[in-house]
């Protein structure tokens, strides 16, 4: 039951601000996959300083970013270091290919 | 339940379909069996600790670090090695020209630079390796050494840069490296034409990589196009600030003092279990404890391992040759007698005295994670 409420609290703080998160997973599509798949990002979970480092590298490599504050509040609350991390993917067997 | 949660349960129940719809849309990876996918484009593929039960690891296991995109394959026959810099007689090897060169095989360890970052907390960005980024595998090819006798490269070259034929996107930095010479040098140090026997893979390298044994993984570069001989070091990302480790210990999670890195050459001491499986549930009954451990430039000396949370060691097994550069695999045949949960650890000690260490230093990039092994498992009645 606590539980319960405690998503609908979580549910309606999400909601807040889910068009800055659409926003940033629009730009996330468009600016992060001409070099890399988006599970090298998914894959991690780091702090807001760390991520806002990462796109200070990612722009020096000459990354363009429109909504760069979008993107890294969508990165902090999809990806923060307080989410557990992912269960690991497993590619499908290629050793007979 | 009221409106809100219904939907709010919906929506999670609709998650979680999406989720399992998707795992069975993950990739194939040619010539790979099923690996740990960090990232598929480029790939960078774990070895999942179950496949480590053999001396030579197979390529089909063999993990995958790429920094920049896969270059486009390199026909056998188009194929030139530029050698150049510091040298009298500036070359254009075919791979026919290296495979006259004496071929060298050695059995030797390559393992990434951040295998184990994903133990570190606080967490580092990279990708997160757990015990997998490692392989050992038999490479054969002709000596760095007889490649730059042949070119007349000069006494006083002090490194060796090694360019790769990947290239970055937009304006990702090239991936060069550079070695002091002494350790090019080295009769050890190979470019190697083949991996277990076989021309090496595409994914691997074709048709040659270096391979700097006891060495960081990123040393061993792909693919080589040029070798040159130089005065200094390159300073490009991939040597500076890339692959760097704090001279001196940070507090965790504090940034990286940039005059105080230093490049990352010879490899630590240490050991992986990898059986039984982290968090495995098993019949009470004998379990025989497996894993491998080796420590760059050294050999394995022993392997001791607890079953009790570190209060008593005993030996494991150590089997194969005690040589520098490759691993060793150990087991130990533990005769539980009780039910329940138990930690298990495994400690490595090399032949100069290096000891794994309780806590493997927290650094920016999470580079060298070598503390001792632990892994938990639960055993119950049958």
């Amino acid at each position: 039951m606590r539980i319960g409420i405690a998503l609908i609290f979580l549910g309606a703080a999400l909601a807040a601000d889910q068009a800055t998160l659409d926003r940033g997973q629009k730009e996330e599509a468009r600016d992060c996959v001409a070099c890399h798949s988006l599970r090298l990002i998914h894959s991690q979970r780091l702090s807001r300083a760390t991520w806002n480092k990462e796109l200070d590298k990612m722009t020096g490599w000459g990354t363009k970013i429109t909504d760069r504050d979008a993107l890294l509040e969508y990165l902090v609350a999809n990806y923060g270091d307080d989410k557990p991390a992912p269960p690991p993917a497993m590619s499908q067997d290629g050793a007979k290919h | 339940m009221s409106p809100n949660r219904r939907e709010l349960f919906a929506a999670l129940l609709t998650a979680g379909a999406i989720r399992a719809a998707h795992a069975a849309d993950e990739p194939v990876i040619p010539g790979k069996r099923p690996m740990i996918l960090h990232n598929d484009r480029p790939e960078d593929l774990e070895t999942p600790v179950r496949y480590f039960d053999s001396y030579l690891t197979p390529i089909d296991a063999f993990f995958v670090r790429q920094h920049l995109p896969r270059p486009a394959p390199i026909d056998r026959a188009q194929y030139r090695l530029t050698v150049n810099g510091m040298v009298s007689k500036p070359q254009q090897l075919t791979l026919a020209d290296l495979e006259k060169l004496p071929q060298h095989t050695l059995p030797a360890v390559i393992e990434c630079t951040g295998n184990g970052r994903g133990f570190y907390s606080p967490k580092v960005p990279g990708i997160q390796w757990l015990r997998g980024a490692i392989g050992n595998a038999e490479w054969t090819g002709p000596r760095i050494a007889d490649i730059l006798k042949l070119a007349g490269a000069s006494e006083s070259a002090a490194y060796l840069e090694t360019d790769g034929a990947d290239t970055g996107a937009i304006n990702t930095p090239d991936f060069i490296r550079s070695l002091p010479m002494k350790k090019a040098l080295h009769p050890a140090t190979l470019l190697a034409l083949k991996m277990n026997g076989q021309p090496l893979p595409d994914i691997h390298g074709a048709p040659a990589r270096l391979i700097v044994p006891g060495w960081d993984g990123t040393s061993s570069v792909k693919w080589v196009i040029r070798l040159s001989a130089a005065a200094q070091p390159n300073n490009g990302f991939f040597m500076n600030p890339g692959y760097r480790y704090p001279k001196y210990a940070l507090p965790p999670g504090t940034p990286a003092r940039p005059a105080e890195l230093e490049v990352i050459e010879g490899m630590p001491v240490k050991s992986s279990i990898t059986a039984p499986e982290d968090q495995a549930k098993l019949p009470l009954g004998p379990v025989t404890v497996r894993g491998f451990a080796w420590a760059g430039e050294e050999a394995i000396e022993r392997v001791d391992v607890s079953t009790d949370g570190g209060s008593r060691w005993q030996p494991a097994d150590l089997t194969g040759p005690k040589l520098p550069f490759a691993w060793r695999l150990w087991k130990l045949d533990w005769k539980p007698t009780q039910p329940g949960y138990y930690t298990i650890l495994s400690r490595a000690t090399d032949t100069a005295g290096r000891v794994q260490p309780i806590v493997s230093p927290w650094n920016p990039s999470g580079y060298l994670w070598n503390a001792i092994d632990r892994i938990g498992v639960l055993l119950e009645r049958a």
